[in-house]
């Protein structure tokens, strides 16, 4: 079961991560800011009582009091980074930044053929529902497709992508991947000029082993050219492009099987209904 | 349209609300109108606040079963009208796990596998009720709840069967016959089991039930022993009875340990000594990393090449006796309930008279008093098993 124990990946939803929120902790923080509070309290308790005992239980507690402090006063906790935990930022894979890295690429495996699988990409009524946890998509003409974002505040951005049926060899991650194991099945789009984010992607499938399917790797490679703009967006956003990337792979293997996407709209709780992040 | 629910307000803090009716919302949905719903010792771990991703307003509750309300377009083999129990788990039925018979690790259920992903490496089903991470659905403690992919998820319960009868085939059962199941019993084996809750008496039932030879319950309040020697006709031990669980156990077993021991205890595996007040402090500041004294007791008692079957819920365990696994060449298998997998075995063993497991409903209470039920369950107040509530 999943178990960080805190909150941090909740926060998403309700705190955007910010570069000022990130530096509280210093560079190597891992300790988020009541975290930090609560154990250099709790620590500050266990080292009095432990000093006060004048014993060998009370030199122990003293000590834990101690490392507690010290973890809450430096906002580094050596027991999270062995965990993997991290209660400082709102990364709740690693500390890093990911809105700058320029490729994301993330792959899932379909219990069904290629052939059946490729006009979820192409078909825009299809792709508005993969997308729809972010954007709508309509077409306008052969291959071209209008995106629609709408930002956190009301604000809508959108572009224009065409469908192109050769690759260009500066997609190839190096060597990885020869000619020879290219799908015809394979798509690649660009965005047309003066796009906000101006980024490529590419959507690949190859057979997977035994009766496993097809494994889908779809790519999408946002800087260079744009990459201070679209990281800005992204960022204007609140959106990590590699959770989008792999929650829109989720969302299209969950379609393709079943014929629906999980959701929680019309979800019941005291808050309201629909649950929807 | 309004229903009553129990909602999930902070750590320790459970009210019965005004909440919204559940809709159909996918095609393959039905809305269930929720006749007998229990709470689980798993709900205790994000109420004392050990499960991080609850949200103020959360309606809990994973383990119910009632009657068909609303039905969706595309939903075949379960009409309006039909008396159902449901697995706690949500299985698409479609994807590999599902066809593997793998429910609980479905593919195709948790809108929120993002969550899950940086931690797991990977996604399980989703579940009622139970954190935003496994999935964020609405749970069963109120009047009306949402079952996605109806079809797989729906089971007809027989006519002859009370709700007491049916209802714990959601969770409790299943998952307790799946630990036994996990042991591949064979004649003359000994099975340990600790935790005399809904599970562990489950699984000690259902050991006896596939041959075990010998059935050994592991608990300290004396009304469990007791109903794991009267329904599930075990052997038992007291551990604050004896020195060493671990010597009971080799004493009992000519110095071999059981064959097979499954831990139905989990992360709030309960301690003694100073370690104790640590842990409560830990707890309440979120830096809790689990306690696992069962599991480790387990691992030490069984015996070299037997199997170790873990049914407790945990955490990220961050201190676990690996070279003993490995030097006793033991074999470990866990997972959270494959419930659709034995839930159409289970009604019929319940059917036929063969198990009956509605003695773990020890209270019986209405959705309001539910707050009640689960200070009752949580500090095991007068003899209490299970609560089950009828909204």
């Amino acid at each position: 079961m999943t178990a960080q124990p805190n909150d941090a990946s909740l926060a998403t939803a309700d705190e955007p991560a910010t570069p000022s929120s990130r530096s509280e902790s210093g560079p190597t923080g891992n300790v988020g800011r009541w975290d930090r509070l609560g154990s250099a309290a709790l620590g500050g308790i266990l080292l009095v009582r432990g000093l006060r005992k004048r014993s060998l239980g009370g030199a122990a507690t003293a000590l834990v009091g101690g490392a507690l402090v010290s973890r809450g006063v430096r906002g580094h906790s050596h027991l999270y980074r062995r965990l993997g935990v991290n209660t400082a930022g709102n990364e709740y894979r690693d500390p890093e930044p990911r809105t700058d890295s320029a490729t994301v690429e993330r792959s899932i495996t379909v219990g069904k053929p290629a052939d059946e699988l490729v006009s979820y990409w192409r078909d825009p009524e299809q792709l508005s529902r993969l997308v729809g946890h972010f954007a709508d998509v309509t077409t306008w003409g052969k291959d071209r497709y209008n995106w629609r974002v709408y930002g956190p505040l009301g604000q809508t951005i959108e572009w224009d992508t065409q469908l192109v049926s050769d690759r260009p060899d500066t997609e190839q991650p190096d060597g990885d991947r020869s000619d020879a194991t290219r799908s015809d099945d394979d798509l690649h789009w660009e965005t047309i000029e003066d796009a906000p984010i101006p980024h490529d992607g590419t959507v690949e499938f190859r057979p997977a082993p035994g009766d496993r399917g097809t494994e889908v790797t779809l790519r999408v490679q946002y800087d260079p050219p744009g990459g201070a703009l679209g990281t800005a967006v992204m960022r204007w956003l609140d959106v990590a492009p590699d959770v989008l990337v792999g929650t829109t792979l989720r969302r299209f293997k969950s379609l393709a099987e079943t014929g629906e996407i999980p959701t929680l709209e019309a979800n019941p709780s005291a808050r309201g209904a629909g649950d929807l992040v | 349209m309004s229903m009553r629910a129990l909602c999930w307000h902070d750590v320790n803090d459970l009210r019965v609300d005004d909440v919204p009716e559940p809709e159909l919302v996918n095609p393959r949905d039905v809305v269930l109108r929720v006749t007998m719903t229990t709470a689980c010792g798993s709900d205790l771990h994000f109420i004392d606040g050990y499960l991080p991703t609850m949200r103020e307003g959360d309606v809990i509750g994973h383990e119910f079963m009632g009657e068909v309300a609303k039905v969706g377009r595309k939903v075949e083999g379960v009409e309006e009208g039909d008396r159902v129990v449901v697995p706690s788990f949500i299985g698409c039925g479609s994807c590999g796990y599902c066809q593997d018979d793998l429910w609980s690790l479905c593919d195709n259920t948790n809108p929120n596998a993002a969550l899950q992903e940086p931690v797991l490496g990977d996604t399980t089903a989703g579940i009622y009720g139970y954190t935003h991470a496994f999935g964020g659905y609405a749970g069963s403690h109120a009047e009306y709840v949402r079952v996605p992919h109806a079809d797989e998820n729906c089971f007809h319960v027989p006519d002859e069967l009370d709700d007491e009868q049916a209802l714990f085939a959601s969770d409790a059962w299943a998952t307790g016959y799946m630990g036994a199941d996990f042991c591949d019993i064979e004649e003359g084996d000994t099975v340990a089991v600790w935790g005399c809750g809904g599970v562990g008496l489950m699984a000690q039932q259902s050991a006896a039930l596939m041959g075990a030879e010998r059935v050994i319950g592991i608990d300290r309040f004396p009304e469990r022993l007791r109903l794991a020697e009267r329904e599930a006709g075990s052997e038992t031990i007291d551990y604050t009875a004896v020195d060493s669980v671990v010597d009971a156990l080799k004493a009992t077993t000519g110095g071999r340990g059981p064959d097979a021991c499954i831990d139905a205890v989990g992360m709030e595996a309960h301690g003694t000594g100073p370690a104790h007040a640590y842990d409560r402090a830990k707890q309440q500041l979120k830096l809790h990393t689990d306690r696992g004294e069962a599991l480790r007791q387990a691992i030490v008692a069984c015996r070299k090449g037997g199997t170790l079957s873990i049914l407790g819920v945990y955490g990220l365990m961050d201190k676990f006796p690996l070279g003993i696994v490995m030097n006793k060449g033991l074999t470990v298998r866990t997972a959270q309930q494959h419930g659709q997998r034995y839930v159409p075995d289970l009604l019929e063993y319940a059917a036929e008279g063969e198990m009956d497991p509605s003695y773990l409903a020890t209270h019986e209470l209405e959705l309001e008093e539910s707050p009640r039920g689960y200070d009752l369950f949580k500090h095991k107040e007068d003899g209490c098993v299970r609560p089950v509530f009828v909204p």
